[in-house]
């Protein structure tokens, strides 16, 4: 049975910051700490408005890749963010770059519970017991795992949501939108049914639809599949045309927007696509990894992926089609903007990732070497 | 949208905090402001705002600018315009006065059109020209005449607004822009084209994005520029709708109709961007009731969506009610030039109209799937479907792929 690690908390008026993250509880009813929802005007000289004071968060997930950045940025905002994962994965990893006080600041103030959220009585219970203001739920792929949370949280102030831009239909006109029809027998209609649910419970929720992340940490092997072959100098093998359209988000973006809808009242009830604001076609993601990481500009080979057998391999990181979502709604409702273009991005990721010598799987050039070996190639 | 309430808690704002800057397509740099990030809850003055202090942060959120959504609906809105609009007269911009006159006749202003050249010239017998009655009957003035002499062929009238929608270069537009300054034409707009932008690795081309210097547009947008207090330029693509001077659907019709293939060049994924011209109108009619707003401004003149050329296909047979098959080829190989071969560009030709949405306010009606009907219905009512056609150059491509035609 999962155990309850939770946190000893003090009832402050304003900015909670927690001592210690990990110290043991033992099971009695933790009581929310008062929370002021609205601050009056301070004026001293100029405008200063202040946000609502901070929130008991919890993240469903966190210890990954987008839950790293967003639990960063919500505990220097000064709110009470809890992990619940079930541990596998450490709680607090010192990112690349981040200096070693930020790293201590950050650990001492993140708390863990421990569980699997697919133990949906102790969800509820343990959930029920600490009385969260906001979920986060950043690694949720299917309704059944929400249910629990909405009912262990009856006075929950805003459930917000990591969906999925490939809940939409297939389409020849692009890009996504919002609202575009979406399918409900894609690989991600998990994400669709717990976004009806959402919508069907009378919670405050938001949800946000990436197409591809991409950043420091990735653990799908978007740029990293580019960078394994620019850094052994190989061909980048691209099915068909090359000139199939996808989208790539920053995962600081993310986060980024993922803070914005935080207590945002334009985003109650609201889906919102996010990533880059610039798409970019299959050989053109070849070149700009290649810019990016400061490699010269690679030797692009087309091929016809009917022509091979490649099992149950994959020998292409993105789906063989146009895919992209425009973020009009999020910049136009929200005021979002992502930071990074697409270069910047991917030198980012490089230079805390990849360059350092850190990536998370191998290389792996066996379709490369299957489709370079049958030497067919398509004329572009 | 918009409301009061907005602006006039930006002005506020805009008076107590000096770093604010107004409603603008610009961020605010990544300074510490403690005011709203957002367009959040500007509606009451009251009301909390999210604070994001940045400069702690080993890398930057979001971006502090006011939001581009609270853009301020002047009251010029309610004023009414002179517009002369200078139009083609042949080509796929042609239909863009047509629709245009018409719009702001029924928005209360006044339009003359004064199309190019000669009023019985042959060019006039073909539309929009042969449907200027509409214009006419709706309190408009047509006239014709040479660009290079406008003031003649207005007979001396005076405007507020010029649209010209004819020159492709300065040689052209000179002098219709020349004599609008000097007639004290207030705000001058300009009908470029999206086929200026470079093309990209990272679609779609958005309004700043690199153009090719040697293009005779770029030359026009420079001087306008250069000697108007108040202009605003337009890049569109392809459009349709009734009254259009040139093929776009209709190509995709004639195939589809008479049971042929429909010979597309390259793979059949370039995307581009094929508006009804009711999108187009409604965007330039914004732009001359809030001219503050547009001043300044390049537009993406065109839908909020792309098609793929065998979508655009696919989507045409639908409309028909008919099947529809699509054959790709290589025109190198064919040995044909594609231009001719095809309406559209063999490439990815994909704008959006960010900058219109931003900061107009305007939003795209164009679709395709119920716009398509429409021009079928009319494909069919003229009696085009019936028409003998010769496709010699489709011929040719479907001799060389050995694809059976059947007669």
């Amino acid at each position: 049975m999962a155990s309850l690690v939770a946190v000893q908390q003090q009832t402050q008026p304003s900015l909670s910051i927690l001592p210690s993250s990990l110290s043991d509880f033992n099971g009695t009813r933790l009581h929310t700490q008062l929370q002021c929802k609205r601050k009056v005007w301070q004026t001293r000289g100029a405008l200063q408005v202040t946000a609502s004071s901070s929130k008991n968060i919890l993240i469903m997930g966190g210890t990954r890749f987008i839950g790293v950045f967003l639990s960063r940025l919500l505990v220097k905002e000064g709110h009470q963010v809890t992990l619940f994962t079930r541990g596998k994965a450490p709680i607090t990893q010192q990112l690349p770059g981040e200096s070693d006080q930020d790293f201590a600041d950050f650990s001492s103030k993140i708390l863990h519970l421990k569980g699997d959220r697919k133990d949906f009585d102790f969800v509820k219970s343990s959930l029920s017991a600490k009385g969260f203001d906001v979920v986060y739920d950043i690694n949720g792929r299917e309704a059944d795992e929400v249910a629990p949370i909405l009912d262990a949280l009856p006075k929950l102030e805003q459930y917000i949501y990591c969906s999925s831009a490939g809940v939409y239909l297939k389409t020849d006109l692009l890009p996504h939108s919002e609202t575009d029809a979406v399918d409900p027998k894609s690989r991600h209609k998990g994400k669709l049914e717990t976004e009806s649910l959402l919508e069907s419970r009378a919670v405050n929720w938001t949800s946000l639809r990436p197409v591809y992340i991409y950043g420091p940490l990735n653990y799908n092997p978007v740029e990293e599949w580019f960078f394994h072959r620019l850094k052994a100098g190989r061909p980048i093998p691209i099915p068909n045309s090359g000139m199939q359209i996808t989208q790539l988000g920053h995962v600081k973006d993310l986060a980024a927007a993922f803070v914005q809808v935080l207590g945002n009242e334009k985003a109650t009830k609201q889906v919102f696509n996010i990533s880059g604001e610039k798409y970019v076609t299959f050989d053109g993601l070849a070149r700009a990894c290649a810019k990016a990481a400061g490699f010269p500009e690679p030797d692009i080979i087309h091929y016809n992926p009917k022509e091979f057998d490649f099992g149950k391999k994959k020998a292409f990181p993105f789906r063989d089609q146009h895919f992209f979502a425009s973020v009009d709604k999020a910049k136009h409702v929200l005021g979002w903007k992502p930071e990074f273009d697409l270069v910047k991005g991917l030198a980012d990721s490089y230079n805390l990732d990849f360059g350092r010598g850190t990536y998370r799987k191998e290389a792996d050039f066996s379709t490369d070497d299957l489709i370079l070996g049958k030497s067919l190639v398509l004329q572009a | 949208m918009a409301t009061i309430a907005s602006s006039f808690s930006t002005l506020i704002f805009s008076s107590l905090h000096s770093k604010l800057s107004p409603p603008s397509l610009l961020s605010s740099p990544h300074t510490s402001l403690s005011s709203s990030s957002s367009s959040s809850s500007q509606s009451s003055l009251f009301s909390s705002f999210l604070s994001i202090s940045p400069t702690s942060l080993t890398y930057p959120t979001c971006s502090r600018r006011l939001s581009a959504s609270t853009f301020t609906v002047k009251a010029s809105a309610a004023e009414k315009k002179k517009v002369l609009i200078v139009n083609t007269n042949s080509g796929g911009h042609a239909v863009i006065g047509f629709y245009f006159a018409k719009e702001l006749l029924g928005s209360g202003h006044e339009v003359t059109i004064m199309t190019v050249g000669e009023q019985n010239s042959d060019k006039m017998k073909k539309p929009p020209f042969s449907r200027f009655s509409e214009i006419v009957s709706a309190g408009g003035r047509a006239v014709w005449g040479d660009p290079a002499e406008v003031g003649k062929a207005v007979e001396g009238a005076t405007f507020d607004v010029v649209l010209d929608n004819n020159g492709k270069d300065l040689d052209t537009v000179r002098p219709v822009a020349d004599w609008s300054k000097s007639a004290g034409v207030k705000q001058f707009l300009f009908i470029s084209s999206a086929g200026i932008y470079v093309p990209t690795d990272e679609p779609p081309h958005v309004e700043g994005d690199a153009v090719k210097a040697s293009a005779g547009h770029v030359g026009v947008e420079k001087y306008i520029a250069e000697i108007f207090n108040s202009w605003a330029v337009f890049r569109p693509q392809y459009m349709i709708g009734s009254g259009n001077n040139k093929d776009c659907e209709e190509w995709f019709f004639d195939r589809i109709v008479r049971k042929r293939p429909v010979p597309i060049p390259g793979s059949g994924m370039q995307l581009t961007n094929i508006a009804h011209v009711r999108d187009l109108s409604s965007m330039l009619t914004l732009a001359v009731e809030n001219p503050e707003a547009a001043n300044g401004k390049i537009f993406n003149c065109v839908s909020d969506r792309a098609v793929t050329l065998d979508g655009m296909a696919k989507l045409c047979a639908q409309a028909a009610g008919l099947p529809v098959e699509i054959v790709h080829y290589d025109p190198k190989a064919v040995g044909i030039d594609a231009r001719k071969a095809f309406p559209f560009r063999n490439m990815h030709f994909y704008a959006e109209p960010r900058s219109a949405k931003d900061i107009l306010g305007w939003h795209a009606t164009t679709n395709l799937p119920e716009d398509l009907k429409e021009r079928f219905d009319e494909y069919v009512k003229i009696g085009r479907d019936k028409k003998p056609i010769q496709f010699e150059i489709d011929d040719k491509i479907l001799e060389f792929l050995k694809v059976p035609v059947a007669v």
